[in-house]
């Protein structure tokens, strides 16, 4: 950059430090990936002798054994369905609700409101214990099934904060004229406001998948120790193991955790920085 | 307006129907009782504010066990809770978990995104890269820094060959919690690094064009003009990794350290899993995560006191 020595020395060291600091980062960034994808075709002996080395073969038997011993593929399995039932049943109560609280013009819609929005305040993690009574007394325990139902009741605050101010963005003239032309609310609320809403719509379920496909103690708890009906993120740290975890295995297993969100990332990086960013700026 | 004439094609009525003003259609009760908001926060109700009543309730229940049945204790759980060594070994380590962690974390987020906002040659690359650990669920970061951090692991693998002795850094009750900590810091600064930037971006390149012909530089550019305009965002942002600190510490010290060594690495959080989970002492579980409710409250209205706007 071309800047003058004039600048006091401090300053100059500080954007010195600063772009230091961050290029550090970056490097702690992608050492751990670097080390933990060449560790994936590796053996433990390979590992612990040269960890930074490329492998000296690239053998994916480390992969088929994680997938085997962990049962990924049914693990991938239940993670895909629970993640959308969730998302569809999370579209499901929070469309209307945020349809019905933009619209709503007096007292008892913004009390409403504000429920939802002091959801952020609540430590879900902290009442996981009575969480799991209700699946027990809803005799929902040891199953996906409560997942799906309990998953979109914490995403509800922020996909409603989220959409609700999405549809206040819409003018009243738009649906007052639709329903003079006979349509129903829900005729409104479909043919109207949701082809508005698609950007608002896109967001929520991109942040939605990442923290479901992501969520790992509450389906912990919740699905137990029944290996037909655990998700991968549950899957995955049973591969490590107390004596002589074999960390060839394990990384590869990571690995293949990974490649869904990474491949969603991939392609929908744009959209999902966005959504990332204002999901977490309405919190 | 696609959508408009899909409805009026489905209508009897035509379509040039002009927009009625406002006040004549006012429909009444639907207006004003959002009933359509009704499933959710039924919904909510069930399965949020539910359990955390309940979580409350527990707290003051004698209830040593699952298959026991519980009577009530009023304040004894808390008396129990105050007077054990593990709980307090247990503030004391989210306390510097906090203390020492969350400040490293903003500072070095802030001073991250205030680099990357300055468009420095290679920033497309470094945003990308901030945002990996955001994508990445705590139980992939567990695996990969178990990997790194074990006896034989990279870190040692790196250290070594410098003249350093290793360590079992998880198993060494003088490393464990730093490295429970560093693990933290690694995923949250880099997220939180992100929605500073955005947050950064929509300062006014002319005032700061302004004072860089004034002959401020970058330092004094960073902490005297942008940390002001941002400081009431980074206090958003701070009590979002706050609460996610305070609260989700439990997953990742359940996948690396189950607290141990000893309890080293027993954050609250982890106290109320270990108690409810492990102990099946549901009282004294629930009467610590009342606890944890209570701080976390009084955390949030701290860290707006401290970070609140100025200006």
């Amino acid at each position: 950059m071309p800047r003058t020595a004039l600048r006091p020395l401090r300053d100059r060291v500080g954007s010195i430090t600063s772009g230091t600091l961050a290029w550090i980062y970056a490097a702690l960034l992608i050492v751990p990936f670097y080390y933990f994808i060449v560790s994936s075709f590796k053996s433990n002996d390979e590992i612990f002798e040269s960890p930074l080395a490329l492998p000296g073969t690239w053998d994916f038997g480390n992969f088929a054994t994680a997938i085997s011993q962990a049962d990924l593929i049914l693990a991938v399995a239940n993670s895909a369905l629970t993640t959308v039932g969730a998302l569809v049943l999370t579209l499901l109560l929070a469309l209307p609700a945020s349809f019905a609280l933009a619209r709503s013009t007096g007292r008892l819609g913004k009390i409403v409101e504000s429920v939802f929005a002091l959801g952020f305040l609540i430590p879900s993690f902290a009442a996981l214990f009575p969480t799991f009574l209700l699946a027990a007394a809803l005799g929902l325990f040891h199953s996906r099934t409560f997942v799906v139902f309990l998953l979109p009741a914490t995403a509800l605050p922020l996909s409603i904060v989220i959409l609700t101010s999405f549809m206040r963005t819409i003018p009243r003239e738009l649906e007052e004229a639709a329903s003079m032309d006979g349509a129903s609310t829900l005729q409104v609320l479909r043919q109207v406001y949701l082809p508005i809403c698609v950007p608002g719509i896109a967001t929520v379920l991109l942040l939605n998948f990442l923290s479901f496909w992501n969520a790992y103690l509450y389906p912990l708890i919740l699905t137990g120790p029944d290996t037909a009906q655990r998700t991968i993120q549950v899957a995955l740290p049973t591969l490590k193991v107390d004596a002589g975890t074999d960390y060839g295995v394990l990384m590869a297993g990571t690995l293949f955790t990974l490649l869904p969100v990474y491949l969603v990332y991939t392609i929908l990086q744009k959209q999902m920085q966005r959504a990332l960013v204002s999901g977490a700026l309405k919190g | 307006m696609t959508a408009l004439t899909d409805v009026a094609a489905g209508a009897t009525t035509t379509p040039e129907t002009p927009a009625p003003p406002g006040r004549g259609s006012r429909k009444s009760l639907r207006e004003r009782f959002p009933g359509l908001a009704l499933p959710a926060l039924i919904w909510y109700a069930v399965f949020m504010i539910g359990p955390v009543v309940a979580m409350i309730v527990i707290g003051f229940l004698s209830w040593p066990g699952m298959l026991v049945k519980p009577g009530f204790a009023g304040l004894k759980n808390f008396g129990r809770v105050f007077a054990d060594e593990n709980f307090w070994s247990a503030i004391g380590n989210s306390a510097i978990q906090i203390v020492v962690g969350l400040p490293v974390m903003m500072v070095l987020a802030f001073l991250l995104a205030f680099y990357v906002v300055q468009k420095p040659r290679g920033h497309k690359v470094l945003r990308y890269l901030l945002f990996i650990p955001a994508l990445i669920s705590a139980p992939a970061t567990a695996m990969v820094f178990y990997a790194m951090l074990n006896p034989d692991g990279l870190l040692n693998g790196v250290l070594r060959p410098l003249g350093f002795d290793g360590t079992a850094w998880l198993a060494d009750p003088s490393t464990a919690l730093g490295a429970v900590i560093a693990v933290e810091l690694w995923s949250g600064i880099g997220y939180s690094a992100v929605l500073i930037a955005s947050r950064l971006d929509s300062v006014d390149a002319e005032i700061v064009q302004a004072a860089r012909i004034d002959g401020a530089g970058d330092w004094r550019i960073a902490w005297g003009m942008y940390w002001p305009i941002a400081r009431d965002f980074i206090g958003v942002v701070t009590m979002l990794q706050f609460l996610s600190m305070l609260f989700n510490s439990a997953q990742t010290v359940l996948l690396l350290t189950q607290g141990g060594p000893g309890t080293s690495t027993t954050t609250l959080s982890y106290l109320v899993y270990r108690k409810a989970f492990v102990e099946t002492d549901l009282g004294y579980s629930q009467a610590v995560g009342v606890i944890l409710f209570l701080l976390g409250l009084l955390g949030m209205g701290a860290i707006r006191r401290v970070l609140r706007a100025t200006h």
